[in-house]
């Protein structure tokens, strides 16, 4: 049962990729759509595997910018949120800069960064890291508090110290939040690399995108696209397999299969 | 056993309703001696401070006046011994750990071994009538099954005094019946102190020894029923005509509160 379900959920969008991919070849082959407007499927799929300078060796700098930054960017952003949740003082005087900082285009925060950090990968890691901070801090912060009174009432009986009451019941009760504020992050970060790569890099496939643009060579472009969102995908997929693990009592993850 | 009693003299509780509100008297002049051992419900409307005196005793309110003692100690001092178990009305479990974990989370936070702690869990998972779902989820468990667990993990640091808050309210009239009846029978085995918050008369006259009327605004003692319904007692007690002369005498008095 479980796993003809999961087979009837996995055949529509594999049958929806065929269908556009498909109907995509035939289109610009009958109307011979030339190829630097939209390259047809085939050519994406050459210009992936035998063009000149591996499409993978540049996504592989790529996804180690992301994965490196979105850790730092989260890491920093659950301290921020910690302190937030615990210090109403905190709070109050740095939630309003966070929030400000986080309208900031990053566009325009990558050339300064780079300019601290060098054209390096280290500039890029910084970007993402800086990109990928807010969500995890300000859902974070709403988690700690989102726990239930009673509950702490129970703690408060049992006489839990601050770690105790922190570990066995704050920190759980927070985590279907940090995991949408993960989910964020991640997204982000692939975001933070291709960006900041854009500005200034001579490596990573936000640079293959650029180079391909200025050499008209579209296939190329393309194929680089479809690696990053390959990329966002399998990270994002990664955090939710994690959150899928580490939460499977919350609502959100509840399968009407095995519950009814 | 125990031979911890909780006495109330002259409190009277008092806050503010919010910034600028006027100061609420929520309870006001209570005195109260409950013996070691004893079983005593506080019954009355809604706003009498029934659950606030309640919430005193458990260290989660300070008297504005007057003085709260358990067993000659204070309530903190009490809290900090874990010698307090407190059943709320919600069952108020962690919902990512099982039953057995739950359970044993006074325990747990009070450093007893691994070991020690899951067999007395164990125990009281079947003192309360739910063994075979120690590790079951509490989501997976209905109000009834989940408010037993509550009450066993109120119980797993053998405190000297239980208190529960409405513990049965927000259960249907059938399953309230049977945790009646199972709470009769551990409180008459265990002779803890047991003081009970709730609305029901009956359900008061059914498990005390002493059923305290409440009147409100502000909360105070309006009389003291001594219950004088031989033990042990089953649910049967109901159809004596002693149960009813008393649940009636505590309705007029309930009543009369609000004249």
């Amino acid at each position: 049962m479980a796993l003809s379900s999961r087979a009837g959920v996995a055949w529509p969008p594999v049958l929806a990729f065929v269908v556009v991919v498909g109907a995509w070849e035939a289109i610009v082959r009958a109307y011979q759509v030339p190829s630097y407007l939209v390259p047809a499927p085939s050519a994406i799929w050459t210009a992936l595997w035998f063009d000149n300078g591996s499409i993978f060796g540049q996504a592989a700098i790529t996804t180690l910018e992301a994965v490196a930054g979105f850790a730092i960017g989260s890491l920093i952003g659950a301290l921020v949120g910690i302190g937030c949740a615990y210090s109403l003082l905190l709070s109050r005087a740095i939630l309003p800069y966070v929030i400000a900082a986080n309208t900031i285009p990053v566009v325009g925060i990558a050339p300064i960064v780079i300019l601290w950090f060098g054209s390096g990968i280290a500039s890029k890691i910084a970007v993402t890291a800086l990109l990928s901070f807010f969500p995890l801090a300000v859902n974070m912060m709403r988690g700690l508090q989102s726990y239930d009174r009673t509950v702490m009432d129970v703690f408060h009986i049992a006489a839990a110290n601050g770690f105790q009451r922190f570990f066995k019941m704050r920190l759980p009760s927070a985590l279907p939040y940090i995991f949408v504020g993960l989910k964020l992050n991640v997204s982000f970060a692939v975001v933070g690399a291709i960006v900041a790569e854009f500005v200034q890099a001579d490596e990573g496939l936000g640079f293959v995108i650029m180079s391909a643009y200025k050499n008209l060579n579209m296939p190329r472009l393309w194929a680089a696209m479809a690696v990053t969102a390959l990329i966002g995908i399998v990270l994002f997929a990664v955090v939710a397999i994690v959150e899928r693990l580490v939460i499977p009592w919350h609502d959100s993850m509840r399968d009407p299969a095995l519950t009814s | 056993m125990t031979d911890t009693g909780v006495r109330f003299a002259d409190v009277s509780i008092s806050y503010r309703g919010g910034k600028g509100a006027a100061t609420v008297q929520a309870v006001s002049g209570v005195d109260l001696a409950i013996a070691p051992g004893e079983f005593v419900s506080l019954v009355g409307p809604s706003g009498c401070g029934k659950s606030t005196l309640l919430r005193t005793l458990a260290d989660l309110l300070t008297p504005t006046s007057g003085s709260v003692t358990i067993g000659g100690a204070s309530p903190r001092e009490m809290r900090l011994a874990r010698k307090l178990g407190f059943v709320f009305q919600e069952s108020a479990l962690l919902e990512w750990r099982t039953i057995e974990d739950n359970v044993m989370l006074p325990l747990e936070i009070a450093g007893v071994a691994y070991a020690e702690r899951r067999e007395r869990a164990r125990a009281l998972i079947a003192l309360v009538g739910i063994a075979g779902f120690e590790r079951s989820f509490p989501r997976q468990l209905s109000g009834g099954m989940r408010q037993r667990a509550s009450i066993a993990r109120a119980m797993s640091t053998d405190p000297e005094v239980l208190l529960m808050d409405e513990p049965f309210g927000a259960l249907d009239q059938i399953t309230r019946d049977r945790l009646n009846l199972e709470l009769l029978e551990i409180s008459q085995r265990e002779r803890m102190t047991v003081v009970f918050v709730t609305h029901s008369i009956a359900e008061a006259v059914l498990l005390s020894d002493r059923v305290v009327i409440m009147s409100p605004r502000p909360g105070r003692i309006r009389c003291i029923l001594p219950i004088d319904l031989p033990r042990p007692r089953a649910l049967s007690v109901r159809h004596e005509p002693r149960f009813a002369e008393l649940a009636a005498l505590g309705l007029a008095e309930l009543e009369g509160g609000f004249v």
